[in-house]
């Protein structure tokens, strides 16, 4: 039986029967199953389409091996998806498990404290209830981008009253499910995250922030995050977990997809802060047509171990991209992240520049791929890593990997390592600062091309929270 | 091992004859018979994979057509200074054997991967340099023509304590075989003592419907040095794995590589470096050219160790495509363990300079003319590189050639 002929045989009775028994089954059985997946779309109360994708993307999660055979990359071999999924559904028990701000972990409420954010935000930023403040901004923008056409809502939202937008992009084109292992996974059982639609010609001057919506979703850890920017549009997304997102499970698998039409411009900027248990395995995909620009800013400090590499498909002459990332690993930490850059069209254009900073035997590695397809005459790319390590305990890696199929290009990869310069540490020391503070401000310049691309308060919090990785206090 | 086509007629048999022949001690029949049942279980080396791909597709060598282990010939003429020894496997066993014995696969384990097995297994040409201590050879030259379907080398070089030495070692194909296709196998192990310098350059210009797999990697002891220079233009593929490991405090490697590859050949070229002493240094620089449908994979390792204190390793990959047809892969890596370094990378890929070129044609050099010009400039900087004057020459010359 093909799987649509089982779809059109379930009809709605069953399902609801089908789900009665599920829930309690659901909770002890272990495993991702078919029926765990019909459960989370019929409590969603998705259309058809949505459940399919659903189940095809299952059935790729099921057959794509686990990555085990890239050179250097992090030990997956405690992510076992078996063990994890049926978590992903939250039941009531499980989110009460966040709804109370005496039940973080320390670690989580020290951090809190020591970026010194006030009691209400705390509470907001840990997943509960709603940040009111940010509510009020919230709903005053939402009026503004309203009259515009603009559209910023919950994805689950989105499914349901953007239905057509969703569906023509959803997990199509962008980031299909078949794209990897963790893909499919995410598209099998995704939940969550934002929808921002920018219509033709329309600026939205402010970023778009959404780490408060997605906190309070609860269901963060596969959030799925949709920006479709039309000819000529502008907005600028910033991604906040700003703060270490505590979480009751260990896996992260978020998709984002975002499409930049003609002549659009759009920045997706990340400050991510993962608590150390955390096993950071994300697809971020833009597809960039003529004259579209697309930027990427991000900072990835948290997790046990990050797997990311935010993609560009250039797809349009003269279509741009520019990625800033920086990692920080700490003690028991592996940030393996890059960028990957596909120029398929004439002109285009993109940059890399990578900062990553390794300490107390933290593991970085910058991981990236820039394709040049034939006929993609005239296009050029940079790279440029750079890394600074605190010991001898650390690692840092560079694998870049540069496939050149067209003549007419420039292409050019540049990366050095070094630790922090004895002398530059000696010069602030004469200055009057003690060893740390000397470090911290070497530190702080290095990072400057993220932070300088930030509105204030996040750079102002990324600043921080380097602070806190420096003095060894978080996690 | 899965997908690769084992000589139909390989056997223990075969490994005793060639042995025999040879009237080889017994230790080396065993590392050969090891390296034969080790066959079955060993992988080809890997090769670089990005999503959807491999970079090189050794999986296609049909080594059942291509090897013929029993008819291997070729033509070495081997010339050396006063005061070292540049001998044949074979002869270099009956002088030397304890220490060819002990110096045969120290550097590299013949059952690294398949492709070296089969080497080790099949080997019938070879060369042993033996440089005494203190002494300093200026000139060893191997020049040695293929002139069979398939063809096995395996080349020592012992460089004892404050030796040096320049070696020069070149293959050419011979008369054509009634074979569709050959294959060409090199491994070249170098032990560099304290102190000791070694100069080793290979200039490969083998027919090019060859297959030549080279792998030549080197220890480096105590404040030696050992510079690989690698040039390659013919064959119809390469893969070429040149590699130092930077065994004792203060040792240095450099590993200057060429290639220029036309129709459409396909180079997969390696510079690998480990950094395990302290104060240890290392440049790898590489510079490619590829014309036609040819293609190059290019990957550049740098690996400094935990206790690799203060290392300085630069590394420097430069691709110019004449044609549109043409492709070039690169993946420079840089594995850092210790913070005590400097280090850094940089590849680049591009055409000839328009600017450049619209310079010389306004100088009313014609177009091809200075097209060529531009391209044998840009070997300058690896050129420069090798110290004999021969060596320099015949690549110059070959890549003169090959620009029409």
């Amino acid at each position: 039986m093909s799987s649509n002929e089982e779809l059109q045989n379930t009809n709605t009775e069953e399902r609801f029967d089908f789900k009665k028994e599920e829930k309690s089954a659901f909770q002890t059985e272990k495993g991702l199953t078919e029926e765990t997946v019909r459960v989370i779309s019929e409590d969603k109360g998705e259309p058809e389409w949505m459940l399919k994708r659903r189940l095809r993307a299952l059935e790729q999660f099921q057959e794509m091996p686990m990555p085990t055979d890239w050179p250097g990359q992090p030990d997956l071999s405690e992510v076992d998806v078996a063990e994890i999924v049926p978590y992903i559904r939250p039941d009531v028990d499980v989110r009460a498990g966040v709804d109370d701000w005496t039940e973080l972990p320390d670690e989580i409420k020290d951090t809190f404290d020591k970026l010194g954010i006030p009691e209400a935000e705390k509470n907001a930023l840990s997943g509960v209830g709603a940040q009111y403040e940010s509510e009020v901004v919230y709903q005053n923008m939402q009026e503004r981008w309203e009259e515009k056409g603009v559209i910023f809502c919950n994805m689950d939202e989105a499914v349901r009253e953007h239905e057509e937008i969703v569906k023509e992009h959803f997990m199509t084109k962008c980031v299909p499910p078949s794209d990897n292992k963790f893909a499919a996974l995410h598209g099998a059982v995704w939940s969550g995250g934002s929808f921002v639609y920018v219509p033709e010609d329309v600026t939205v001057e402010m970023p778009v922030q959404a780490y408060f919506r997605m906190n309070s979703e609860g269901m963060g850890q596969f959030e799925h995050t949709l920006i479709v920017a039309e000819d000529g549009a502008e907005v600028h997304y910033i991604e906040g977990c700003s703060a270490p997102k505590y979480s009751a499970f260990n896996l992260h698998c978020g998709g984002v997809e975002v499409f930049v039409g003609e002549d659009a411009h759009v920045q997706y900027s990340t400050v991510q802060n993962w608590s150390k248990n955390t096993y950071n395995l994300n697809t971020k995909r833009a597809l960039c047509e003529a004259d579209g620009r697309m930027e990427w800013i991000s900072g990835s400090m948290g997790s046990k171990a990050t797997m990311l590499y935010p993609s560009t498909v250039l797809k349009g002459p003269r279509a741009s991209d520019n990625h800033i990332t920086i990692a920080f690993a700490g003690e028991g930490q592996n940030i393996d992240t890059g960028a990957k850059v596909y120029h398929n069209a004439p002109e285009t254009k993109s940059t890399i520049e990578s900062k990553s900073i390794s300490k107390d035997g933290g593991r970085t590695n910058y991981r990236g791929l820039v394709h040049i397809a034939d006929g993609a005459e005239n296009s050029s790319t940079s790279v440029e890593c750079d890394a600074l390590m605190f010991d001898n305990e650390s690692t840092s890696d560079t694998m870049p990997y540069m496939e050149i199929n067209e003549s007419k290009v420039d292409v050019a990869h540049e990366a050095t390592v070094g630790k922090i310069g004895d002398e530059d540490v000696f010069y602030l020391q004469s200055r009057g600062l003690d060893d740390d503070d000397a470090k911290q401000m070497i530190v702080s310049g290095f990072i400057e091309p993220i932070t300088e691309e930030l509105p204030i308060e996040y750079a102002v919090e990324l600043n921080r929270l380097v602070e806190l990785e420096m003095e060894g206090s978080l996690g | 091992m899965s997908g690769t086509q084992l000589p139909a007629n390989l056997s223990t048999e075969m490994v005793r004859e060639i042995s025999e022949r040879r009237e080889e001690p017994e230790w080396l029949l065993e590392a050969r018979l090891d390296a034969l049942e080790a066959l079955d279980d060993l992988e080809l080396p890997d090769v670089i994979k990005t999503p959807g791909r491999r970079w090189t597709n050794l999986e296609a060598l049909d080594f059942g057509s291509l090897v013929d282990p029993l008819n291997q010939a070729d033509e070495t003429e081997r010339t050396s200074d006063e005061g070292v020894e540049v001998l044949t496997f074979a002869e270099a066993i009956e002088a030397h054997p304890d220490l060819v014995e002990s110096s045969f696969g120290s550097t590299i384990d013949p059952t690294e991967n398949y492709l070296t097995a089969l080497s080790a297994a099949l080997f019938t040409t070879g060369t042993v340099v033996y440089v005494p201590e203190g002494v300093d050879a200026e000139d060893v030259t191997v020049r040695a023509e293929m002139n069979s379907r398939s063809l096995f080398s395996h080349t020592l070089v012992i460089a004892e304590k404050s030796s040096s030495v320049t070696i020069l070692e070149s293959i050419e194909s011979g008369g054509s075989t009634d074979a569709e296709s050959r294959y060409f196998s090199n491994l070249v192990e170098i032990d560099a003592g304290e102190n000791a310098y070694v100069q080793y350059g290979s200039l490969q210009n083998l027919a090019e419907d060859t297959y030549h797999y080279a792998l030549k990697r080197a220890d480096v002891g105590t404040y030696g040095t050992v510079n690989w220079i690698e040039g390659n233009l013919g064959s119809r593929l390469t893969r070429s794995d040149v590699e130092s490991e930077l065994e004792g405090d203060s040792a240095e490697t450099k590993i200057v590589g060429a290639f220029f590859g036309h129709a459409d050949q396909h180079f997969d070229v390696n510079a690998r470096v480990w950094h395990h002493g302290e104060n240890t240094t290392a440049d790898l620089v590489t510079r490619g050219v590829l014309d036609d449908e040819a293609r190059s994979v290019y990957e550049g390792v740098q690996d400094v160790g935990r206790d690799a204190w203060n290392t300085s390793s630069y590394q420097r990959e430069n691709t110019l495509m004449l044609s549109d047809e043409s492709e070039a892969d690169a993946s420079p890596k840089l594995i850092i363990h210790n913070h005590d370094t400097e280090a850094s990378h940089s590849a680049t890929v591009g055409q000839v300079d328009q600017e450049d070129l619209f310079y010389m044609i306004s100088r009313s050099i014609g177009r091809t003319q200075a097209r060529n010009m531009l391209v044998e400039g840009f070997f300058v900087p690896v050129l420069d590189e090798i110290a004999v004057d021969e060596f320099r020459e015949d690549l110059r010359e070959l890549i003169a050639a090959r620009l029409r």
